[in-house]
């Protein structure tokens, strides 16, 4: 009876429940995107981080992967010391540089990564085989398009420019074995992986038993800041990250999104309380007779208060249903503004929906919007009712 | 022998060059000026002993906002020459007499270039500067969403405001006011609320811009001012905010004025 | 008669503005089982005020109103709601009908507080409804009845849940005479079929077809006339 009731009411004035709707659903819309905005960009750098299963990543001290153009010496040593440790599965070295290939209209230049194919975690190979022989190298779609090449083709490409020659340096012909897809390059960034050995020898004495980064992956994550540590004190040239660790990094540095979407969606509770507040306040005080006479007849205070609340529940639940609906197409929207960020890897999203974030999220919006019909509705329902009745009367 | 006595005694005699490091190393490395620091291409290895020339202040610079690297300033041919760099350069900058000299400096450049490209300033910066686009592509973004909350906000509130004085309107119909009249009346009185809630909201505004850039500068350690106020921003929102106000007002007052005074008492 | 509803020395005021109006002066009345009551009185003698302080829907300032000898006064607020719920019906002038429900509805509507399961209630409704001769409308919204029929759901639901004593506060005032007629006509029937009744009124038509009628003037009875 009281949800006939609560439905009938709000059909009485469809206007205003419909703008009352659409106002929450706005409100939750803006809460979902900003929830999903604070635990996305975490949630999707962490999981493009282990989707390979390397918890430890070494880079010069100093540094963190790839942000600068400097290398770790003595590689080949550090690579063997780390293989030997009992805890380590798997050590993939990485080495980054450009690569050169000259083409009848120009030179075309890439991304060049270094890595020993069978330990690699740079790239998923869409087709073809990994490159099994020196001169042998993998590509993503952006180069091959670049350069007008397809899988099984053989390129001249090399690792620098002699501008006293004026001459390409470290020049091979590689053979293209397949196709693959960079884990953590930007979008539309031509990139190919050839034999760590390989890209040493092209880039020449100053890549000599050199390498850009070592992904390290452990046997078991419980041991992963044990580990880490021990690495760290046994290599103290270079600087030793776990995946936490370079969540920090990246917290740090993205924190303004962090930070904007907790100030945001706090505004959206706060504004949809605001709304739904002066929705119901307005709608007891236009009924103030007709809940008196609903108290003179016999219902009890806590069954007004339940009536009112479910009215402004049934509201709360049009709007967070419509505004989780708005909410996905403004996020990705919202997402493909910020991952046109440069640099940034292609598998990053900011928005991300997940589904415990995002229920926990609409089910405090809900509990907002009850919340702020809970006051109204008691003053309505502790209203004297002879009082009422005598004001409806002289009304 | 004597060359070795002499280059001793050149060591010894020649003071060691000087080195300008930000102010956000000196705080976390303990410098002042007049230190004697080494500095190496490589952790451990033997480098150079040079003297804390300069102390560099943090610039407004929006692209320095969230780098955690420490800048240190050194004379080109010793940093060529620590780094076993050679004689080369990563990008050099030329200044130019005017906009044709650099024209025709720019094609006699790339011309003669090989594995380098010579770039307008304007345009280096443009892509520099696809970062801060790229943000305030998406504040404008969320600056529009915004906005089209606030308009239903506002419209839902006021139009619930105005029909909460339907029993006045009805009953100022029913002494003979006319619908014009009562109009005006309930129009003013939104307008009134929209200017008052305008300024409050300009007032706010303020003290938050205020308190994002204090908070900011101190949390990203720079004098860049991130959020910045100007007249145009407060006369748009204030119009927007006022047409926005207005109209809800309108709206909710003619669909009370349009209704027979008698309906509107519930008869 | 045994008295069903009784006021021992009840006293009612009110603040309006700064003025203190002493609505209900030391009444002492008793309604007792099956009875048929009109209060009559000019306008502001206290006949709305005496009628709530009989309902339990305002507390007296002083004095005592008792059910079956129970003060209703000292009942905290969800006993003195299940008492109205159970024991009272109330009838308004304005009909006060729920607008968004139909008019099966909202005579429900007590039954349902009262916990009736819906097939019950339903069933109740429409007996009701044909008791007040309006069963083809079920389902119309009060906007689509006329006053009287208007009354006449008010007066069904008023009758939901069986109660001792029905409380009516102008029941015609917002009718036509002939309207009026037909409601007066159901009172009677009401009463007859064993129902007490108190009714305020302007009506003489009304107050002629009760059994006693009180006449009250300056929130005291001046005299009460049970026409024998």
């Amino acid at each position: 009876m009281r949800f006939t009731l609560a439905l009938a009411t709000l059909g009485r004035h469809r206007g205003r429940t419909i703008l009352a709707i659409l106002g929450v659903a706005v409100a939750s819309a803006m809460l979902l995107d900003m929830v999903m905005l604070s635990s996305g960009l975490r949630a999707s750098f962490r999981d493009l981080l282990l989707s390979r299963g390397f918890q430890l990543r070494l880079s010069p001290k100093g540094t963190l992967p790839f942000d600068t153009d400097a290398t770790i010496g003595g590689a080949a040593a550090m690579v063997s010391t780390l293989r030997a440790l009992p805890d380590v599965v798997a050590v993939s070295p990485v080495l980054g540089g450009q690569l050169h290939i000259p083409r009848e209209h120009g030179v075309i230049t890439g991304f060049a990564l270094g890595v020993e194919p069978r330990v690699q975690g740079d790239y998923e190979l869409l087709s073809g085989h990994d490159p099994r022989r020196p001169d042998e190298m993998v590509a993503n779609d952006d180069l091959l398009r670049a350069a007008g090449a397809r899988p099984g083709d053989t390129l001249t490409a090399a690792a620098g420019y002699d501008a006293q020659l004026r001459a390409l340096a470290g020049t091979r012909r590689l053979v293209i074995t397949g196709r693959a897809r960079f884990l953590y390059l930007s979008a539309g960034q031509p990139a190919a992986a050839l034999p760590l050995s390989t890209l040493q020898n092209m880039r020449g004495a100053d890549a000599t038993d050199a390498v850009s980064l070592i992904m390290v992956r452990l046997r078991d994550d419980a041991i992963v800041e044990a580990a880490r540590r021990r690495i760290q004190s046994a290599l103290p040239r270079v600087e030793v990250n776990s995946t936490s660790e370079a969540m920090a990094r990246v917290d740090q540095r993205l924190s303004y999104f962090r930070q904007l979407s907790f100030i945001l969606g706090a505004v959206s509770l706060v504004v949809g309380f605001l709304l739904v507040t002066t929705l119901v306040t307005v709608s007891v005080n236009e009924r103030l007779g007709e809940i008196a006479v609903m108290r003179a007849l016999g219902v009890s205070r806590v069954h007004v208060v339940e009536q009112v609340v479910l009215e402004s529940g049934a509201i709360v639940l049009g709007g967070a249903v419509l505004g989780l609906a708005l909410g996905l197409v403004t996020a990705r929207y919202l997402n493909s503004i910020l991952s046109s960020f440069p640099g940034l890897p292609a598998a990053i999203d900011f928005f991300l929906f997940q589904p415990r974030a995002v229920w926990a999220a609409l089910g405090l919006l809900a509990l907002c919007g009850v919340a702020a019909s809970v006051y109204p509705a008691w003053r309505a329902a502790v209203h004297p009712v002879a009082g009422a009745l005598r004001e409806e009367a002289v009304a | 022998m004597t060359a070795l006595v002499l280059i001793a005694l050149l060591q010894f005699t020649t003071p060691p060059r000087t080195i300008a490091v930000d102010a956000r190393l000196a705080a976390a490395a303990g410098l002042r000026v007049g230190d004697r620091v080494v500095v190496a291409a490589q952790p451990g290895a033997a480098g150079d002993t040079v003297v804390v020339g300069a102390i560099l202040a943090r610039r407004a610079d929006p692209s320095e906002v969230t780098r955690n690297a420490y800048d240190v300033r050194m004379h080109l041919d010793q940093l060529q020459s620590l780094i076993r760099y050679g004689d080369r350069v990563d990008r050099f900058a030329v200044a130019t007499r005017d906009s044709s000299a650099t024209r025709v400096a720019l094609r006699a450049i790339n011309d003669a270039a090989f594995g380098f490209q010579a770039w307008p300033s304007r345009e280096i910066a443009a892509q520099t500067s696809e970062t801060f686009r790229v943000v305030s592509r998406f504040h404008r973004a969320i600056g529009v969403i915004t906005i089209v909350a606030s308009a239903i906000f506002l419209l839902c509130i006021l139009l619930l405001k105005v029909e909460e004085r339907r029993r006045d309107v009805a009953a100022l119909r029913l002494i003979g006011l006319s619908r014009s009249t009562v109009l005006r009346s309930v129009v003013l009185e939104a307008a009134v609320v929209s200017v008052l809630g305008s300024a409050l909201g300009v007032l706010i505004g303020w003290g938050a811009s205020g308190l994002v850039n204090a908070y900011y500068q101190a949390f990203y350690d720079t004098p860049l001012r991130f959020s910045i106020i100007t007249t145009g921003i407060v006369l748009f929102a204030v119009t927007l905010s006022l047409v926005l106000g207005l109209a809800a007002g309108a709206l909710a007052a003619l669909r009370l004025v349009r209704t027979p005074p008698l309906t509107l008492l519930g008869r | 008669m045994s008295a069903l509803l009784a006021t021992e020395r009840v006293h009612r005021e009110y603040r309006v503005g700064e003025e203190r109006v002493r609505a209900v002066r030391g009444i002492t009345l008793e309604i007792a089982s099956g009875e048929h009551v009109a209060l009559v009185g000019p306008s502001g003698c206290g006949k709305s005020s005496l009628l709530n302080l009989l309902g339990g829907i305002d507390h007296p300032t002083a004095g005592r109103v008792l059910f079956r000898g129970a003060d209703v006064a000292l009942m905290r607020d969800r006993a003195l709601t299940r008492f109205r719920l159970l024991h009272i019906g109330f009838v308004f002038q304005r009909f006060y009908l729920m607008p968004a429900l139909t008019a099966a509805e909202n005579i429900a509507l007590p039954m349902a507080e009262a916990g009736m399961p819906a097939r019950e209630r339903r069933a109740r409704a429409m007996e009701l409804l044909r008791y007040v001769g309006l069963d083809g409308r079920a389902r119309h919204r009060p906007s689509q009845l006329s006053g009287g029929e208007q009354q006449r759901v008010a007066i069904a639901r008023a009758l939901a849940n069986a109660p001792d004593v029905v409380l009516a506060d102008e029941p015609t005032g917002e009718l036509d005479a002939r309207t009026g007629a037909d409601i007066i006509a159901l009172f009677q029937r009401l009463n007859a079929d064993g129902t007490a009744l108190v009714l305020v009124t302007h009506d003489e038509q009304l107050a002629r077809a009760a059994r006693r009628v009180v006449h009250m003037r300056d929130g005291v009875i001046v005299t009460s006339d049970d026409g024998q």
